[in-house]
């Protein structure tokens, strides 16, 4: 069964997929940069979607317009994946933020990650020359969120 | 040679005027923008030149003070002091009578001027949230197209990084391309910003960013570079020659604005910032063995460039046309009497690996024709242009 994204059962099965993918693990071998949250935010016509659905509006604090996921990875595998809040997002190493919709066309790889945060249409708070050099683990990241049976909310 | 579902934006907000005494129009310029109080911007050298004279003459009671500290690779504590000194007087507009360096700390100072705090603050790609201080270009060299791009690079010596601004709210509001600016230039310098920005032309044809707009543009570019950079060269006081070569750049810059630069500038980069080679002559080196390297991924859009180049490329396969557009760089770069090798301008043999895993880390290499993650292949380049 398809899964809504961004919810807490879509992050946990996009750690399966990144831990099972066999290029990410090649990719990211090198990978021991810190924590990656991805930053969701959302318009108000998603919003008021993601309220009634039954999985994510549980999952959405009041008041709360983006959310985030939290990767722990190391050495090619993803020690930890989680929700978190837009706020405690900011605490991780690498910060991505883009549009709900941005992120959509990232994982229809209708967007390539680096080359969104390169123009700006994803944004990047943390050291651009090192995600750089992790072009192809970002690919292969975004190639694992491809593999979770997702349920886009607006569609 | 186009991707059936390319999609693109296209930008190019500069206000462009051209001509032979053009720069007497800035305070029209200013005015326009609504200043009142100008910060004129340029370096040490230019300070008393006859150049910034006529231009602070022509600002008549709108010129209001001028910053001149400038260093070649610019820094966040020169931006920081440019942009106290601008509050201290006032500015709110400023003009660049300059080249790459003066304009990227007047694009820093801009930013700051306007959204307070330090350069250091602001740094990322379009994290700006409001336009900045107006800003009007006047170059003093023909190649770095700054004055249409929308991004700065502003080095933080102190922890030794570079720190990138990319912004559309960078791009300055208008550039004015005065020929007589730039006569005094000698010809080693002319040569290596010409092929700065022949190198932008051809590293925006092979950008996967390329569009058909920017093609245009940068084939246009390629066909002025050619024709004026050895005539430029020869005679500096050759204002025809000069004019077309400041349109070249100007083409150039509104090109890889929009389409990116790839592989040379990721490997100039690396080698200026290891071993202090001129950005426009390290361009100018790798060039030509970077468009090898690709020659299998773009030899259609080689083949234009040959041609814009005026090779003769009648009966040629795409691969054998662009081999010409290769050789063609290098006529034109021996012409010009620019270095051939890298051992040539003081990189060392031992030096390749650094540069050629620092270039790994280059914005600029993602949008390469050929998709690089391995510094074995930037080391392959480097070792034939070495």
């Amino acid at each position: 069964m398809a899964i809504p994204f961004p919810s807490e059962e879509w992050v946990a099965v996009y750690k399966e997929k990144i831990n099972s993918n066999p290029n990410y693990k090649e990719s990211g071998a090198n990978w021991e940069h810190g924590t990656i949250a991805l930053v969701i935010q959302f318009d108000q016509d998603t919003l008021e979607k993601i309220k009634k659905d039954p999985v994510l509006g549980k999952q959405m604090h009041e008041g709360e317009t983006s959310v985030g996921a939290w990767l722990d990875l190391y050495h090619g595998v993803c020690k930890e994946a989680k929700r978190v809040t837009a706020e405690e997002a900011q605490n991780a190493k690498f910060v991505i933020a883009g549009d709900y919709s941005r992120w959509k066309s990232v994982m229809k790889k209708e967007l390539d990650p680096v080359k969104g945060m390169m123009q700006g249409k994803l944004k990047l708070k943390g050291d651009l020359p090192t995600i750089v050099r992790f072009v192809k683990a970002a690919q292969d990241l975004v190639d694992s969120a491809t593999m979770v049976d997702t349920k886009f909310i607006d569609e | 040679m186009y991707d059936a579902n390319l999609n693109f934006i296209f930008r190019n907000p500069t206000k462009i005027i051209f001509g032979k005494g053009s720069a007497n129009e800035v305070l029209e310029e200013v005015e326009a923008l609504k200043g009142k109080k100008v910060l004129l911007v340029t370096d040490k050298f230019l300070e008393k030149s006859e150049m910034v004279e006529k231009v602070k003459k022509s600002l008549s009671n709108k010129f209001a003070g001028m910053f001149s500290d400038i260093e070649p690779d610019t820094g966040v504590h020169i931006v920081n002091k440019g942009a106290d000194y601008a509050r201290s007087i006032g500015a709110d507009c400023i003009v660049t009578v300059g080249g790459g360096s003066s304009i990227d700390t007047a694009k820093g100072i801009a930013i700051v001027l306007e959204l307070g705090g330090k350069i250091e603050d602001h740094s990322g790609i379009n994290f700006l949230t409001k336009p900045i201080t107006p800003h009007i270009v006047i170059p003093t060299t023909a190649g770095t197209g700054s004055e249409v791009t929308y991004a700065a690079v502003i080095k933080d010596h102190a922890k030794h990084r570079k720190l990138l601004y990319a912004d559309n709210y960078i791009v300055p509001n208008v550039g004015i391309l005065d020929p007589l600016m730039t006569i005094s230039m000698p010809p080693n310098i002319t040569a290596g910003t010409g092929m700065d920005a022949m190198s932008h032309c051809i590293e925006a044809m092979h950008s996967q960013q390329a569009t058909p707009i920017t093609d245009g543009l940068a084939l246009q570019g390629i066909r002025l570079i050619v024709e004026y950079l050895p005539k430029a060269v020869d005679n500096g006081k050759d204002i025809m020659a000069r004019g077309q070569m400041q349109i070249g750049a100007n083409l150039a810059g509104v090109a890889f604005g929009n389409a990116q630069v790839g592989v040379v500038h990721a490997l100039a980069h690396s080698v200026g910032g290891r071993f202090g080679v001129p950005h426009g002559v390290a361009n100018s080196i790798l060039l030509p063995y970077c468009i090898e390297y690709n020659l299998d991924a773009v030899a259609d859009k080689y083949k234009l460039a040959a041609q814009a180049m005026g090779v003769d490329i009648k009966g040629l396969s795409d691969e054998a046309a662009a081999h010409k557009a290769a050789e063609a760089i290098w006529t034109l770069t021996k012409r010009v009497k620019m270095p051939q090798k890298l051992r040539e301008v003081g990189v060392k043999e031992d030096g390749l690996q650094q540069v050629a895993e620092d270039a790994i880390s280059d914005g600029s290499i993602v949008y390469n024709a050929k998709s690089i993650f391995d510094p074995k292949e930037t080391l392959k380049i480097l070792k034939q242009a070495f």
